[in-house]
């Protein structure tokens, strides 16, 4: 368990972090999301000793500590490998520089780089140097270096953010994999929606230097407690309406909503997610509206299609499985009828968190 | 079609005529060999004009022989200390925020600014025997200026940037990342520095020692200024050539010049494979 109690840092004048209160369970695959600038790295070299906290204690384990000394481990963003070292002497560094009484022997230290390297599969390449590797490569050297050590929390700061997409998607499932193997407590910063819910047990999306929500991938992506994470999160329509009985009412039209039904507002905001509009050609759908559809992109699964509504000229974009798109068989520049499935309401006062 | 055409365009627009192009070789050629290669040939010309004998002669002379000595000491003292020095400011420039950093980089490029017989001058103010200093150091039975610590202390002074200058740009764009690494690995602040730093560093240090080493050597002005010209004492070689070219030993004088004309190539030979090792090592990082 990592406690972090009132954690403030300022850079000059700017404020990085502000009061941030979280509580990381042991063995948990944790991401911290946020743009940039929301202070998610500077929350994870805090968290390594590399900076200090202006204000705040961190605890580790339920003891309070300032001596990191060796549990934390931290792979850097662009994985900072000794480039005068083969992988080798890079994996073996935290052995080698070890004090002369807790170091192993030579024989054991290799035994363990061997291993390590085996783990990440590099094992043909423990004489090459870091110069020679590709990226996704060094990114795993850095893995068992950090790793060597034996950290009781592993810190990662954007581990795949220099990376090719492909080769992105292949190492973030590796690192599920190596978590629930070495089972050991990860923190990974990351501005990437898609990765965080893809990888992480928890996400702590954070904003301008505050936590803003915490929880499991699925609690953030279907119970945003804000505008601000509902839009970090993916894609999304607005509706601005009147919020009244438990509807959005926008014109004639009036939406269910899901939430909260006492609420009142004039100047509401519906969000819905592009998969959650409705297509149809019936103009007696009950409140619908009419929109062209201006674009279509239809490739991969799934078809994204942009539209614009005939009343105010607003774009919306939509999203239809593949079946669903070859049913409709739609066209461009046709008018069609549009119908938001899930709307999530938020009133002024939620912008204010 | 059309793109055929522009791409001849381009290349007879980059080109220049063979004219010019060998017009400003030329010049290049001839500057090269007026300015630089003939006045280095006039020297072992003149050196050897009278023959082996008077050569070997002119380099062994008591007094020769004191200023070779002298000028050895004064750069074994001053490079090593202004390597440290360069090392650490370079260091604490790079891998520390903290005010006044824009002063320090300011102030370690001062004695590029200042003549250096200004800077001799200073020395001669603060510890001369009417200077600031200079009842003091006389009570005390101290003898810094017409002395060798002052000729030591005017060219630490000259010769103070070269290292830090060095350091700073390769140490800024190498970042602290590989040190935070190291340390988060266990290492302690000293293994950190030999295992990581150092290496990365090393070809430029050696780079800025050579070049340190070489105007140790080659300082005139602000010696001139300090030393008193006691010969046998407080020569160092450049003021020796001046003593014996004053005296119309044209020989002797350019003997000894050729002997700092070797220290020189020699000085461009390193230099140049150390930026050679030095780019290598940058490209293969990238």
């Amino acid at each position: 368990m990592i406690q972090l109690t009132d954690i403030s840092k300022n850079f000059g004048r700017y404020q990085a972090l502000k009061h941030i209160n979280l509580d990381i369970p042991s063995g948990e695959l944790v991401a911290l999301l946020g743009p940039s600038g929301s202070g998610k790295t500077s929350l994870l070299r805090i968290i390594a000793g590399l900076e200090a906290a202006d204000e705040g204690v961190i605890h580790f384990e339920e003891q309070a500590t300032n001596d990191y000394g060796q549990q934390v481990g931290f792979v850097f963003q662009h994985y900072a490998l000794f480039k005068h070292m083969t992988v080798f002497e890079n994996v073996a560094y935290g052995l080698k520089v070890k004090k002369r009484k807790e170091r192993l022997p030579k024989q054991k230290i290799r035994e363990k780089v061997q291993e390590l390297l085996q783990l990440v599969r590099l094992e043909e390449f423990a004489d090459r140097y870091p110069s020679q590797l590709s990226g996704g490569q060094r990114q795993r050297v850095a893995l068992a270096r950090t790793l060597a050590v034996e950290p009781k929390i592993l810190l990662l700061d954007e581990p795949f953010g220099a990376l090719d997409a492909k080769v992105r998607k292949e190492l973030r499932r590796w690192l599920r994999r190596l978590h629930d193997e070495v089972s050991v407590t990860t923190i990974f910063v990351t501005h990437d929606q898609e990765e965080a819910l893809d990888v992480a047990d928890r996400i702590v999306v954070l904003n301008e230097g505050v936590v803003v929500q915490e929880g499991t991938p699925d609690e953030v992506y279907h119970h945003p407690n804000s505008p601000f994470v509902y839009n970090f999160l993916g894609d999304v329509n607005l509706f601005k309406g009147r919020l009244e009985r438990g509807k959005l009412h926008q014109g004639l039209c009036e939406w269910e909503i899901s939430g909260d039904l006492e609420r009142q507002s004039e100047a509401a905001v519906g969000f819905v997610r592009p998969h959650d509009l409705l297509i149809t050609r019936d103009l007696t759908v009950k409140d619908s509206v009419p929109a062209w559809i201006t674009y279509i992109q239809a490739f991969g699964k799934s078809v994204k299609i942009e539209l614009k509504r005939q009343d105010s000229d607003e774009y919306l974009e939509a999203e239809l499985s593949r079946e669903q798109f070859n049913e409709l068989q739609l066209q461009k520049k046709e008018l069609v009828y549009i119908k938001p499935n899930q709307l999530h309401v938020f009133t002024p006062d939620d912008y204010s968190i | 079609m059309a793109i055929g055409t522009l791409a001849v365009q381009r290349k007879v627009s980059l080109s220049e005529p063979l004219w010019v192009r060998i017009l400003l070789i030329s010049i290049a050629l001839i500057f090269l060999v007026l300015f630089l290669f003939f006045p280095l040939l006039i020297i072992f010309t003149q050196a050897f004009d009278k023959g082996w004998a008077v050569y070997l002669a002119s380099i062994s002379d008591p007094d020769a022989l004191a200023a070779i000595r002298l000028t050895i000491l004064v750069a074994a003292i001053t490079v090593p200390l202004n390597a440290i020095f360069g090392v650490a400011a370079a260091w604490s420039i790079t891998k520390f925020r903290f005010k006044g950093k824009n002063i320090l980089i300011t102030l370690i490029d001062l004695p590029f600014a200042v003549s250096p017989v200004i800077a001799g001058l200073v020395f001669v103010l603060l510890f001369g025997g009417q200077g600031l200093f200079g009842e003091w150091l006389f009570q005390n039975d101290m003898k810094i200026i017409f002395a060798v610590p002052g000729i030591i202390l005017a060219t630490m002074f000259i010769t103070f940037p070269f290292v830090a200058r060095e350091l700073i740009p390769i140490m800024q764009s190498q970042g602290s990342s590989e040190e935070e690494a190291s340390v988060l690995l266990g290492a302690s602040g000293w293994k950190t520095f030999v295992h990581v730093t150092l290496p990365n560093i090393k070809w430029g240090l050696l780079y800025g020692i050579i070049l340190c080493n070489a105007r140790a050597i080659g300082e005139f002005g602000a010696v001139s200024v300090v030393s008193g010209h006691i010969r046998g004492l407080t020569n160092t070689l450049p003021l020796h050539i001046e003593i014996l070219y004053n005296e119309y030993q044209f020989t002797a004088s350019f003997a000894v010049a050729s002997l700092m004309s070797v220290a020189a190539i020699v000085t461009l030979i390193l230099k140049n494979f150390f930026e050679w090792k030095m780019n290598n090592g940058i490209g293969e990082s990238v």
